[in-house]
């Protein structure tokens, strides 16, 4: 069976999930599993049951694929929406109410500004799947590890030049892809 | 974990472009605020292996008995399970492959994983499993595991008991009208579960 590029967008994508096409779920899976995985970890803030609304999203997505009309909009929105309904599902469980992880700010943002974030998020995440592994391992080293960029090189066994040519082409290729954001 | 943001220029050097820094910035502003992706754990790195097979479907399927409760235990190689229950072993646990169902651990038994294929309902009346496991701690003499059907969360039909010593595969009967959304492992006489599979 013959590979699905990985340029192809995320709503051929799903379009071609519709038609059966385990080639394209895997790719598809690659591209939105830690975004899937993040969004359900930020509104269920628990790891296992996270990791279940992932697997569900998934499953849903392989049934469902087939009612993906692209006139109505781009796949990441469509996904987004399968995967949030996935987690209310999941959330609906447990006794409370799902909720953000606790804020660090005095004021608890409401439900359009958690929105806002768990979308954005989305996106970023997305985005993040769209680089060069070694340019989003600096990104991630760089961002998340407390690592300083001396200590990147280092760990990468790369020159400090590189880690900061890496780092600069990935911020630069995400400012493209993140353009809506941007604006 | 880094607490601080990482300095922008201390990220991409001196020499950008004031323009360039700015679009940098903004970025660099959203990945600040969206926060590092999580990691996917071991089992979630590859996606659902039969997404599209319907659990559902078994309630129409028609069982006689409700006796076979055994569980056998075979002490093959993890993996092997699948060429065991798809090509026939020496043990008579040999019967075709309808679908797998893939199963995690829960934060119980966090390194767990395991996995279920289904077979055809055989001659008599069965509907054969094969579960290979990894990662269940094997329990004291006389102390067992067991496999649910699970509905809603709810463990509502034993799948029988069984023991495990490392990656083992497990032969199991289904003894009832499968009429569950997914599978549970628990520990024999306990509530607990170890291992899960996603309800459909």
């Amino acid at each position: 069976m013959p590979r699905v590029s990985e340029r192809v967008s995320d709503g051929d994508l799903i379009q071609l999930v519709g038609t059966g096409d385990r080639n394209a779920f895997e790719l598809l899976y690659r591209r939105f599993s830690r975004p899937v995985l993040g969004l359900a970890l930020r509104r269920l803030g628990d790891r296992g049951r996270a990791e279940d609304a992932l697997q569900e999203t998934f499953t849903s997505v392989w049934r469902s694929a087939s009612t993906y009309r692209p006139e109505r909009g781009p796949g990441a929105p469509w996904l987004y929406a399968v995967a949030r309904n996935a987690i209310v599902d999941r959330g609906r469980g447990r006794a409370e109410t799902p909720t953000e992880p606790p804020d660090d700010e005095a004021v608890e943002p409401g439900p359009p500004e958690q929105a806002e974030a768990s979308w954005l998020a989305w996106r970023v995440h997305r985005a993040l799947e769209e680089l060069p592994e070694r340019e989003r391992t600096v990104l991630e080293l760089a961002y998340w590890s407390g690592l300083s960029q001396s200590e990147v090189a280092t760990f990468l066994n790369i020159p400090l030049g590189t880690v900061k040519t890496r780092t600069r082409s990935a911020l630069a290729r995400l400012a493209d892809l993140l353009e809506e954001e941007l604006q | 974990v880094r607490r601080e943001p990482p300095d922008l220029r201390d990220l991409v050097g001196d020499d950008v472009p004031a323009a360039e820094l700015e679009r940098l910035g903004r970025v660099h502003e959203l990945l600040v605020r969206a926060g590092p992706p999580p990691e996917l754990s071991t089992e979630l790195v590859e996606p659902p292996a039969d997404p599209g097979r319907e659990v559902a479907v078994l309630p129409r399927r028609r069982w006689r008995t409700l006796a076979a409760l055994a569980a056998a235990l075979a002490l093959a190689a993890f993996g092997a399970g699948w060429l065991a229950a798809s090509a026939g072993d020496s043990g008579g646990n040999a019967f075709a492959i309808d679908f797998h169902v893939p199963m995690h651990g829960t934060e119980a038994a966090p390194n767990a994983v395991a996995s279920i294929a289904v077979g055809e309902r055989d001659e008599s009346d069965n509907w054969p499993m094969a579960m290979t496991i990894r990662g269940l701690p094997q329990l004291p003499e006389g102390q067992h595991y067991e496999l649910w059907l699970t509905k809603d969360g709810k463990l509502i039909e034993s799948c029988g008991l069984f023991r495990t010593r490392g990656d083992s595969v497990v032969y199991l009967n289904a003894p009832f009208r499968l009429r569950g959304k997914g599978w549970a492992v628990t520990r024999a006489g306990g509530r607990r579960l170890l291992l899960r599979t996603v309800e459909i």
